[in-house]
């Protein structure tokens, strides 16, 4: 009975603490767990022969803080061995050539890479074309019955405004019409499906292009896309487009001048009208005909008179104004908005720009791989003189 | 794995179960239980050693190259074959001499001092290993 009891606690104690082995790492457990298995078969032994179960009990309050503490241990220095793999790994040429050598292979890696990738980019990435149109722009003259015309004053705000009117949907959506871009893009990018015109307008405007050129009035509209025929068409449309919005802005500015006018010529006849009836009396209360002089007793008479003389001048002036304006509206003038150059289709694509994106793919390539080459050359220089330099722990 | 330092003083000072086990195996080379009853039977039974430190100071006595294992079996018969026997190397020998007398020295400090008497036993630190 005796043995049999020994056998099941030794025997459940062994299992127990071949479990537990578990905690340490396998390269330990693979090493070391048989030979662990064993010493404790031999501690239970010993222990049970000292007091039989209260001796496997001693044991074990000794064993567990022992497996705890040298488990955790051992995971720490199998992380720490881990650290140690990757250091070698990382210094792989440092360890086994010099660190110059180490350097050249790993900036010939790295230059390659990065060369090779910005080739492949630059020889996958969609063609784009650039068409430039080039408008004359002036600014606004002031309207009619305003300060004179000859005089313009400076709008520093000029360019920046142009530029913001002619990515407007005013100027834009007539060119969203007028090349049907709604339909062609939709088909072209959405699988056919119709796009509204404020999403069309968007990509227009990620495709334009305005520049101002300088100590000029003109500036630059510049299209991007994959057709080159489309972005001439696109660009001519868009300056077309201004041009007429400035002629439309400049026939409503006329217009409101012409309107300005007339209600101070309206204005002018009530007085003139009023300033009438008042001289027919004036003239009948003072008895005055046609050869009749001016005395102290009619002096207001004559003042009147003399009062409704000058509107009438002034009115005939305005009168003058209002058909000069009317006349100046039918008359064919240089416009606002001048097209100088039509955009023509592209020859060569201007993006990608392959020549430059290579150069700079290079430039790229030896900057980074002298970074990296020299920092992992460095670093691994470090450690093999740290790793020469150590004592091995014990 | 960089070489280890062949210079026994710069080894020093060892950590007591080391220490233990490299005196265990001054004697001629041993299997761990063996190294652990003896460590127990120097210490007078203050000091059992556990199969995680035991094996935990093993390996790394194996790695810094102080002890070896041993390829022959004293005798086949008389014990079990797979138990794995470890013997001082060379350095691990040179080490443990200079560690035993670093400790000699310093007993002989305390003596100068009258803080152990001339039979008092010679007692290693870290009796709970």
């Amino acid at each position: 009975m005796k043995m049999d009891a020994r056998d099941h606690e030794f025997r459940f104690s062994q299992g127990v603490y071949e479990r537990l082995l578990l905690a340490y790492p396998a390269r330990h457990r693979a090493a070391y767990g048989a030979a662990m298995a064993q010493l404790f078969r031999d501690q239970c032994r010993d222990a049970w022969t000292e007091a039989q179960a209260w001796g496997l009990l001693k044991l074990w309050r000794r064993i567990l803080p022992d497996l705890a503490s040298t488990s955790v241990r051992e995971r720490l220095a199998a992380l720490k061995e881990r650290k140690t793999m990757t250091e070698k790994l990382a210094s792989l040429f440092a360890f086994r050539i010099a660190p110059i050598s180490a350097f050249f292979r790993l900036f010939a890696l790295v230059f390659l890479a990065v060369f090779l990738a910005s080739v492949v980019i630059t020889f996958i990435l969609p063609e784009s074309y650039a068409s430039t149109a080039r408008i004359q722009v002036e600014p606004d003259a002031p309207v009619a019955g305003g300060p004179s015309p000859a005089y313009v004053p400076y709008d520093p705000y000029f360019v920046q405004t142009t530029f913001e009117i002619m990515q407007s949907q005013r100027v834009l959506e007539p060119v969203v019409d007028k090349l049907k871009l709604n339909a062609v893009w939709g088909k072209k990018y959405y699988a056919g499906q119709t796009l509204q015109t404020a999403d069309t307008i968007e990509i227009l405007k990620q495709r334009l292009q305005l520049a101002p050129v300088k100590n000029t009035t003109l500036i630059a509209i510049t299209v991007y896309s994959d057709n080159k025929s489309e972005a001439a068409q696109i660009a001519n449309a868009v300056a077309e487009s201004y041009q007429q919005y400035r002629e439309a802005s400049r026939a409503e500015l006329a217009a409101q001048g012409l309107k300005v006018l007339s209600d101070q010529s309206a204005v002018q006849e009530q007085q003139i009208r009023e300033s009438q009836a008042a001289l027919v009396d004036l003239q009948k209360k003072y008895q005055i005909s046609e050869n009749s002089k001016p005395t102290t007793d009619t002096q207001p008479y004559w003042e009147a008179k003399q009062n409704l003389e000058q509107l009438v001048a002034s009115h005939q002036l305005l009168l003058a104004k209002i058909e000069e304006q009317k006349l100046d509206m039918h008359l064919p003038k240089s416009s606002l908005a001048q097209i100088t150059d039509l955009a023509v289709p592209g020859r060569a694509p201007v993006r990608p720009n392959k020549t430059v994106d290579i150069i700079l793919g290079a430039i790229a390539g030896i900057f980074l791989a002298t970074t990296i080459a020299g920092a992992l050359a460095l670093w691994s220089a470090l450690i093999g003189t740290r790793a020469r330099k150590a004592a091995v722990p014990v | 794995m960089a070489k280890p330092d062949t210079d026994p003083a710069r080894r020093l000072p060892l950590t007591p179960a080391v220490f233990h086990v490299l005196l265990a195996l001054a004697d001629g080379e041993r299997h761990g239980y063996a190294i652990m009853q003896e460590v127990a039977a120097s210490t007078e039974g203050r000091i059992k050693m556990g199969p995680g430190t035991l094996y935990g100071t093993i390996k790394r006595l194996l790695e810094s190259e102080l002890i070896e294992e041993s390829e022959e079996r004293p005798d086949p018969h008389l014990d079990d074959e797979r138990r794995r026997y470890y013997r001082l190397s060379g350095v691990g020998e040179q080490v443990v001499r200079a560690e035993a007398r670093r400790y000699a020295d310093i007993v002989a400090v305390a003596r100068g001092k009258k803080l152990i008497g001339k039979t008092a036993l010679f007692s290693l630190p870290g009796g709970g290993l």
